[in-house]
């Protein structure tokens, strides 16, 4: 029997020879006993709650208290139409994403083009700015809770050396959402370094040398040859950057110390999930906002790949 | 010559002052963990540590952390453990064994890998309720023992073996498990490394899950316990920066010592984060 025939030729599987069918059932049954540890744990902690978190988002169910009771829509129309809470933390979502994805990326594409090339040290420098990514988040969050802190901390200490007036960071409603992000940022930039070097390194130097030969400048190589070669790149890290950061929770739970800062300032929906699940438990409520933060998650891989699929060449 | 020679200062000019402020805040986790607390409560704050090697075995008896230390290293052994195991059989099934319904289970693995984990945290809490397994160990890493992602590193790894090589070891009266095991698996060891690499990273930063279902120091990760310590007492910020330096530590020495393969796990996956 030949273990490596690629899936297509299960097409042919279906007109089978009937006297080769005990062999088959028995080879099925060693295949499935290979995949049943794996099955079981993805059924029942991914497939299962993905279907079921629908159901549940049809209850009003407190964990603790009483017993799940049908209410059919009633949590979304209170999620979509009367709780400003759950609109406030989409808002912030928003604006956490629209800020710190392209910061990130075009940091992450500038330092990739700086160190793409053979130079002394290079391994250390990208060392350096890829450490924060493989780094606990509660552990270099607590720091950067030093370094924003505004009577005593570094930065503060740094603006006012520079004339420059010193804000409150996280403990100010108008610059935690800053505070938050330029956290995001450093932890995250090395990730985008590392795979826009990935992505240099497929890129021919013929293509750029011969663009040289005929006179062009290096910033208009950089525009015409290396940042359209680079779009798969770019879109890869579009995809997964603006996924992670719809998901933001760590830095908003450390950084707030579990209230969302002040008037709620840093709520995203993460740290609202999380709130209405495990701080109220109030899991049918839960149960709808995770069905909404789905929706949106699809509904953001939608647009883009309607959006930027065109654009990106591929060599 | 003299061009590319100003080309090449002009790179580190611009990437060695950012590649510091990207260490800046490993450097200030060092400085504020070697301090007297009236030094951080100063305005403007030194710059150099004083040297106050007494801060990490102060914060060694503050809190429970030995124990923390040990949680952390049995979840994160039993995560990786699992994972390992439940990628190589899976990776290999899809690869190398034909069975009825391979094309459907291998569409439900693809469907699976863009659900957001997010979405199952409250059926899955409801589960280990009923499973009686908060505050366990186990529910630290069983929900996790297996991924999608794995699995497809395995499954493309093991196409990549030469057919001669099964056909060979079947000639010797070799089974599926026992190729598996003493042939294809160790022939595999570059995607074991990355799978248990990526799985290390994971299962010691793990945040969320953990602080969901643990509630007490016995079965808490450094991580959860970190966070607690932050929350509880912001009189101490030497010791709590004592206490991130110790849980970053062992990350960064894996860090240094398989940044190649660490760095190319996560460049073609895009995971973590």
């Amino acid at each position: 029997m030949d273990p490596s025939r690629p899936l297509s030729d299960h097409a042919a599987v279906v007109a089978l020879d009937v006297a080769e069918r005990p062999r088959r059932s028995r080879a099925s049954a060693a295949a499935y006993a290979f995949l049943s540890p794996a099955l079981l744990v993805l059924l029942v902690f991914l497939l299962v709650p993905a279907v079921w978190v629908f159901g549940l988002s049809l209850f009003r169910w407190d964990l603790i208290a009483n017993n799940p009771a049908f209410v059919g829509l009633a949590n979304f129309e209170r999620l979509f139409l009367r709780d400003d809470l759950w609109w406030q933390s989409v808002r912030q979502t928003v604006y956490y994403t629209a800020v710190s994805v392209p910061a990130g990326m075009a940091l992450g594409l500038a330092l990739a083009v700086l160190l793409n090339a053979r130079m002394p040290g290079r391994h250390l420098l990208r060392g350096a700015v890829f450490a924060p990514y493989v780094t606990p988040f509660v552990a270099t969050i607590v720091i950067w809770q030093w370094i924003f802190n505004p009577d005593y901390g570094v930065l503060n200490s740094a603006l006012a050396g520079l004339h420059l007036p010193r804000p409150g960071w996280i403990h100010s409603q108008d610059w935690i959402m800053p505070a938050i992000i330029i956290y995001g940022v450093w932890q995250h930039t090395g990730l985008n370094l590392v795979i826009y070097l990935a992505g240099l390194a497929n890129i021919p130097a013929e293509m750029e040398e011969a663009a040289r030969v005929d006179g062009a400048r290096s910033w208009s190589v950089f525009w015409r040859i290396t940042w359209p070669l680079l779009s798969p790149t770019t879109y890869f890290l579009l995809f997964i950057n603006l996924i992670s950061s719809f998901k933001v929770f760590v830095p908003v739970y450390v950084f707030t110390q579990n209230t969302g800062g002040a008037n709620k300032a840093a709520e995203t929906i993460g740290f609202y999930l999380y709130q209405q699940a495990f701080a109220f438990f109030h899991a049918g409520y839960a149960g709808a906002i995770s069905v909404a933060f789905f929706l949106l998650i699809l509904l953001l891989t939608g647009v883009q790949m309607r959006f930027f699929s065109r654009r990106v060449f591929y060599a | 010559m003299t061009h590319t020679r100003a080309a090449l200062l002009t790179r580190y000019a611009l990437a060695v002052p950012l590649a510091a402020l990207f260490l800046f805040p490993f450097y200030w986790m060092l400085v504020l963990s070697l301090n007297r607390p009236d030094a951080i409560l100063s305005f403007p704050p030194r710059l150099l540590p004083q040297w106050q090697f007494g801060n990490y075995a102060e914060v060694w008896r503050f809190a429970n952390w030995p124990g923390l230390f040990a949680n952390t290293v049995i979840t994160t052994a039993g995560r990786v453990l699992l994972v390992v195991a439940t990628s190589t059989l899976a990776g290999y099934a899809f690869a190398s064994m034909r069975f009825v319904g391979k094309a459907a289970a291998f569409g439900l693995l693809l469907a699976l890998y863009m659900v957001p984990t997010e979405v199952t945290l409250v059926p899955n809490y409801i589960t280990l309720v009923h499973a009686g397994w908060i505050d366990t160990y186990q529910a630290q890493f069983i929900p996790f023992a297996a991924n999608v992602f794995g699995i497809f590193l395995m499954r493309q790894y093991f196409l990549t073996l030469p057919k001669d090589l099964w056909e060979a070891a079947q000639l010797d009266g070799c089974n599926h498990l026992r190729y598996l095991l003493s042939i294809a698996a160790p022939l595999a060891r570059p995607a074991l490394v990355t799978i248990g690499l990526l799985q290390v990273i994971e299962g010691w930063n793990a945040f969320l899950w953990p602080l969901i279902v643990t509630s007490t120091d016995r079965v808490r990760p450094l991580q959860v316990g970190l966070a607690a310590f932050s929350f509880t007492d912001s009189t101490r910020p030497e010791l709590l920066a004592a206490g991130a330096f110790m849980t970053t530590l062992p990350v960064l020495i894996l860090f240094l010592l398989a940044q190649r393969q660490l760095v190319g796990g996560i460049a073609s996956t895009g995971i973590r984060g």
